[in-house]
């Protein structure tokens, strides 16, 4: 049988076909970043129930709490930051099951192999999970926000709404950021990624200071609040919108602006290279393509 | 050994123990799919991991929620006990409820299975009794680690001791009637197309929100305090608190002796498992007859 002979100048061809200027690399990035983001804001649009269970779960965790804080006679302020906590939560639920556990629900639907193949970085579709993430989740949250305002009669009394939006951003970012890292980690751990999904639930609501004062967890509120988003996020949002709740705040807002800003920087950094080693391996060994379970 | 007329072997029935027949056949079915269930939900990972796992986030639960008590002043032994006993067995509660449905699915779209069990001359009921049964001893484990710490935490239990044989009546009452529940949830979520997953997560929600494991009945509106009031889980949650506590909540249902809770309780049983098996076998039959038990719905 005689064998097609390659083209003489195929190297070059391909080179040529590969080989993009910054520009044509930051244009397709951003497509890539546009095309992964889109389903995840608008696929609600097709799938309405979706919303609804995405706002049952935390609405039922937010009835709860209240009414537990009812039952104990609880001022009215902390009722406020319950469910403004409530609204948070929905962005680090986003972040357990459709970062960190994406690519591995991705890997047994067989999407991620799409994922290694196409020319695409998994960098790029790790930010469009996450800005699409967000902006759904922001929709949700504002949603619970609403609820707990007409349900609970919450009050909010927001003296520097710039510097609430600030938190917002940072403490989201820090969190997606903190998402795309355990997007590798959960991968590469097979079976236990559901497990491990369900210690980031509730252990974290507890570290992270969400629902009760960090200030009264210790050193490990400290501990936690150099480590954990959440816990920064929570602890500054109740101080700015909040300001009955001020005194139990851990530390001053400008600093855990800060540590959320820091945290962006060094999870940004830390996700890149786990992904980069995902895509290696995915790549060059198939092993993480194929299913764990 | 003998051959009927078309050639295949005729077997004697093979008995269980003391049980003949269909019986028989479902115990064995029941074993071996609450063996498989071990092997899924208790053989993930090392014993250690599987240990931590098991004490981390029931305990974490437990904070999250002491935490949240102590914003209204400073924590009471009673108010502890209440919430520790309430949270306790709702673990059981969550596992029991959502297990069937999480069966079915997970033999539905993970493991793609359920075509070849339903196959085979067993019931897909014993098969989903004995998974949700597993899961909720495991789900057992975390309850009796959170009471454990409630009582380190100086929980009060009842004085004379903990009431034996009302613990072990209502906890085997109670277990039977959220599983009972399970399955019947189960055969209405195999006939879902989106979100069947999530069905079972939200009546485990709602329950949890109406049952009074966390606050007591009265805290909740007028219509809710009634279905909440009506709720086995509610009965079963109570009769704990008294076997282990020796208190009973407030309001109504702190009023209703004893006997006549546990009483409630078995009839509420009775009703579930009398209707339960049967819309079971009619909701997988449905199922079958649609197509739906070949269904993934990548969800």
């Amino acid at each position: 049988m005689s064998r097609a002979a390659a083209p003489d100048d195929l190297a070059v061809r391909i080179r040529a076909a590969t080989e993009w200027s910054a520009g044509h690399r930051l244009r397709h990035a951003a497509q890539s970043v546009a095309g992964r983001a889109y389903p995840r804001i608008f696929g609600m649009l097709r799938e309405p129930s979706w919303l609804f269970f995405d706002l049952v779960f935390p609405i039922l965790g937010m009835a709860a709490f209240v009414f537990l804080l009812r039952s104990r006679g609880a001022d009215e302020a902390w009722i406020s930051a319950t469910i403004l906590a409530s609204a948070l939560l929905t962005f680090w639920t986003s972040v357990i099951w459709m970062m960190a556990g994406q690519f591995r629900w991705e890997r047994d639907s067989g999407n991620l192999t799409l994922y290694i193949t196409a020319p695409v970085g998994l960098g790029a579709i790790t930010l469009g999970m996450a800005i699409g993430g967000a902006v759904g989740m922001a929709i949700r949250a504002a949603i619970v926000i609403t609820a707990g305002l007409l349900l609970f009669g919450a009050q909010y009394s927001v003296g520097e709404p710039l510097l609430l939006l600030v938190t917002l951003l940072l403490g989201v970012a820090a969190m997606y950021a903190l998402g795309a890292c355990l997007a590798a980690f959960f991968l590469v751990s097979g079976r236990q990624a559901d497990h491990l999904g369900d210690l980031l639930n509730e252990p974290m609501q507890l570290l992270g200071g969400l629902f009760a004062p960090i200030r009264n967890l210790g050193p490990i509120g400290l501990v936690a609040i150099g480590i954990l988003p959440l816990a920064p996020a929570a602890d500054a949002l109740r101080q700015i919108a909040v300001p009955q709740l001020a005194a139990s705040g851990l530390l001053p807002v400008p600093v855990e602006l800060a540590i959320l800003a820091a945290m962006v920087v060094v999870f940004g950094i830390l996700s890149r290279h786990a992904l980069g080693y995902i895509e290696r391996i995915g790549r060059s060994g198939g092993r993480l393509l194929t299913r764990a379970d | 050994m003998q051959t009927d007329a078309t050639g295949f072997v005729e077997r004697a029935p093979r008995p269980f123990g003391p049980l003949r027949g269909a019986a028989a056949d479902a115990a064995r079915s029941l074993i071996a799919a609450a063996r498989l269930a071990w092997a899924i939900e208790g053989n993930w990972t090392e014993p250690f991991y599987l240990a931590a796992y098991l004490i981390v986030r029931p305990l974490a639960f437990l904070g999250l929620f002491l935490a949240v008590l102590s914003i209204g002043g400073n924590l009471h032994p009673e108010s502890i006990g209440f919430v520790v006993v309430g949270q306790a067995i709702f673990q059981v509660v969550g596992a029991a409820l959502q297990g069937p449905t999480q069966a079915l699915l997970d033999d539905r779209e993970r493991y793609r299975t359920i075509r070849y069990i339903f196959t085979t001359p067993s019931s897909l009921l014993p098969v989903s009794v004995g998974r949700a049964l597993v899961k909720a001893a495991i789900a057992g484990i975390s309850a009796a680690i959170v009471i454990g710490v409630g009582a380190l935490l100086g929980m009060p239990l009842r004085a004379g001791g903990v009431d034996l044989p009302l613990l072990a009546a209502v906890l085997a009452l109670g277990l039977l009637s959220i599983v009972g529940l399970g399955i019947a949830l189960g055969a209405i979520c195999v006939q879902l197309r989106n979100d069947a997953w999530g069905y079972p997560q939200a009546v485990a929600g709602s329950v949890f929100l109406l049952c009074g494991a966390l606050f007591p009945l009265e805290v909740l509106p007028g219509a809710l305090r009634a279905v909440g009031a009506a709720l086995p889980i509610t009965w079963w949650i109570e009769g704990v608190r008294r076997a282990l506590l020796g208190t009973t909540s407030p309001g109504l249902l702190g009023e209703l002796p004893t006997a006549s809770l546990v009483a409630l309780l078995f009839v509420g049983t009775a009703a579930i498992w009398l209707i339960a098996p049967r819309l079971f076998v009619l909701g997988i039959d449905r199922a079958r007859d649609k197509g739906y038990l070949d269904r993934n719905t990548a969800s």
